[in-house]
């Protein structure tokens, strides 16, 4: 049975469905991100199982026990926000302890449980200074230290770390990754940064208009999204149109070059026109490897990008984005250039009929 | 040669710093503390000038005067009630209207600013007319309670209610600000997360952080109820701004010292806040 478990849950405000049919099983221990654009339910969701919403239908299961109608200070849920939300008129250990004060907890518990959530974020130093004596940075691990110090039974992260400069990010994010797998705790984590959903989850729920568009481990949803919402919106794409040359094959026809891919199209008919994808890194240049589809292209545009280098290339009619590590000491061709362009026929996704 | 450049320097710099100077604001400046100043000295020159021989008479006067010492330790208690109500009214209501009832908001500022449109004659009247009758259960001849008026703590409650109503522009105004202060969405989810109920967020998280905004607002509660005369000399209360009226009709120097005195307490209540609220702005503004 599913330690947290989202049934059927649909929210709206008005006409307007904001989450629609929502359901998900989580493990205990298990890190998930909601990902997807503004607007695409994931904020709410969160919300509802945080209890600052109530579901308009469906049920919300923790441990086995319903809180769909639970208020938020009964449900023991930990909750980190995008604005830090500390408390301006009390102390990094003041707010820590916060939550252990309101339970009753005796002040020795309570000190106990701050100095030991203070060694967690390595915030010692800094247990009686007020929330503005410290960085964006500090603030938002006083706000874990505290979401923590109650031992909750989840841990919910709205946008914990867009408010933060960009390697602060990096750091943070590895941190609270480090700390939710060494507590083994329960933890949803939203984010529009498909970076960030990928490098930090177990699973990720890519959201898209209240619906779920795909649940995955990070690894299935970049390398087989199942649909083209999920090939856009996570990581670079090139998409194109082709037709189907032969079905039992994978023989396909892009602008009258022959590709192949490795993606059933055995329920397609030859003629079919289908909606391909190709990430910008499965696509090369011919000379070093073999590939299925060795192909030709004129360079068209080249974007340094630090340590990739990112080639536009017209295959046919078409313009691709083509990623290469960056290495001072092979030469990469020049705008005009003409070149074979190389991808294995695992590359080539077909998002659908078009 | 290089001295003389160098004074040529010092003239064009001293030049410069004074068309830097702004003239006209220190001028508006100026003309805006005389127009404060002058009739608070003129007050002061006044209430010295009973006795040249004693300065301090008419403060002494006043001060002997036991009436002077009830009526305003009894308008302070009146105040401080006022101020008590008027938060356990406003802090809660404000709130709410911020978190869930923003809609509402347009509503509750114009009622809040009926004070300002209806005079407090029209309200000590309408208090009069209602609470001048007894009360009865309604659709029955049963009586449940006498006239407030008939009894010196219906009265009281009375008026501090009457000043209530007229303090509420200031009141929630101040606290109103004071919660735009601070995020007070996030920080109410932050505690409910954290197992807080509705007492435990109004009381330890919304008001420490708004405490600035609360004794300004009480501040000017303070000064509006002490120098009320209309309903305290309507409902006969015994305060100290009917106490300074009639003062002021029948002795000359007494209400000159005495309206020097209210100035000075005043500020010194101003001086109080800056230096209870000093580090508390700074951290909610920080947020």
């Amino acid at each position: 049975m599913a330690y947290l478990s989202l049934s059927n849950v649909t929210k709206q405000f008005g006409d307007v469905v904001v989450v629609d049919q929502f359901n998900l099983d989580m493990e205990k221990g298990e890190f998930v991100s909601f990902l997807g654009p503004s607007g695409c339910g994931k904020t709410t969701t969160l919300r509802m199982v945080a209890g600052f919403e109530v579901p308009s239908s469906g049920n919300i299961t923790l441990d086995g026990k319903d809180i769909t109608d639970k208020s938020p200070n009964q449900r023991n849920v930990g909750m980190i926000f995008q604005s830090y939300a500390l408390f301006p008129n009390m102390t990094v250990a003041q707010n820590i302890g916060f939550g252990l004060r309101i339970r009753g907890d005796s002040s020795d518990k309570v000190r106990e449980r701050v100095n030991e959530m203070l060694g967690l974020v390595h915030l010692e130093a800094h247990a009686t200074k007020y929330p503005y004596q410290l960085s964006g940075g500090q603030q938002q691990r006083v706000s874990l230290a505290r979401a923590l110090a109650i031992r909750p039974d989840v841990l919910l992260l709205d946008e914990p770390l867009s408010a933060l400069d960009a390697k602060i990010r990096v750091s943070l994010r590895a941190e609270i990754r480090a700390i939710q797998k060494r507590l083994g705790i329960t933890a949803i984590f939203v984010t529009h940064d498909q970076e960030e959903a990928l490098s930090i989850s177990d699973r990720i729920v890519v959201m898209n208009v209240g619906e779920i568009e795909q649940v995955g481990t990070p690894f299935e949803i970049y390398n087989f999204p199942k649909t083209q919402f999920v090939a856009n919106f996570v990581g670079a794409l090139n998409t194109a149109e082709a037709e189907i040359a032969d079905p039992s094959s994978g023989a396909l026809s892009l602008d009258g070059i022959q590709l192949v891919t490795a993606a059933k199209t055995d329920g397609y008919r030859r003629g079919d026109k289908v909606r391909i994808a190709i990430r910008p890194e499965r696509l090369g240049l011919a000379s070093i490897l073999e590939k299925a589809n060795i192909v030709d292209g004129s360079i068209e545009n080249i974007t340094f990008l630090g340590s990739v280098v990112r080639i536009q290339v017209k295959i046919g009619n078409t313009n691709f984005n083509m990623d290469t590590f960056n290495n001072p000491f092979l030469g990469i061709p020049e705008v005009g250039d003409k070149a074979k362009i190389t991808c294995s026929k695992e590359a080539i996704l077909i998002l659908g009929p078009v | 040669m290089a001295s003389s450049e160098d004074r040529k320097v010092a003239e064009m710099s001293f030049w410069a710093r004074l068309r830097k100077f702004p003239f006209w604001s220190w001028l508006w400046l100026f003309i805006g503390a005389l127009y404060f100043v002058l009739p608070l000295f003129a007050t002061f020159e006044f209430s010295l000038s009973w006795d040249p021989e004693d300065p301090l008479k008419a403060y002494q006067r006043a001060f002997e005067d036991d009436k002077f010492w009830e009526t305003f330790i009894f308008s302070n208690v009146l105040a401080v009630a006022t101020i008590i109500a008027s938060v356990i009214l406003v802090v809660p209501t404000a709130y709410w209207i911020r978190l869930r009832l923003p809609e509402a908001r347009r509503v509750v500022e114009f009622i809040t600013l009926m004070p300002f449109v209806v005079p407090a004659i029209i309200l000590v009247f309408g208090l009069i007319r209602i609470y001048s009758t007894p009360f009865y259960v309604p659709f029955t001849d049963i009586r449940f309670m006498q006239p407030l008026t008939n009894f010196k703590i219906g009265t009281n409650i009375l008026i501090v209610a009457g000043y209530m109503v007229l303090a509420m522009p200031y009141m929630y105004r101040s606290v109103d600000t004071g919660m735009r202060t601070v995020d007070i969405r996030t920080l109410t989810e932050a505690a409910q997360s954290l197992g807080a109920n509705w007492y435990v967020i109004i009381t330890r998280i919304i008001l420490p952080n708004i405490r600035s905004a609360l004794l300004s607002g009480a501040l000017l509660t303070f000064a509006i109820v002490v120098g009320e005369v209309t309903l305290a000399s309507f409902l006969g209360v015994d305060a100290f701004g009917p106490y300074l009226f009639l003062l002021g009709q029948h002795r000359a120097y007494e209400p000159a010292a005495l309206s020097f005195v209210s100035f000075l307490l005043t500020w010194l209540a101003m001086g109080l806040i800056q230096m209870f609220t000093g580090g508390q702005g700074q951290a909610a503004g920080a947020h």
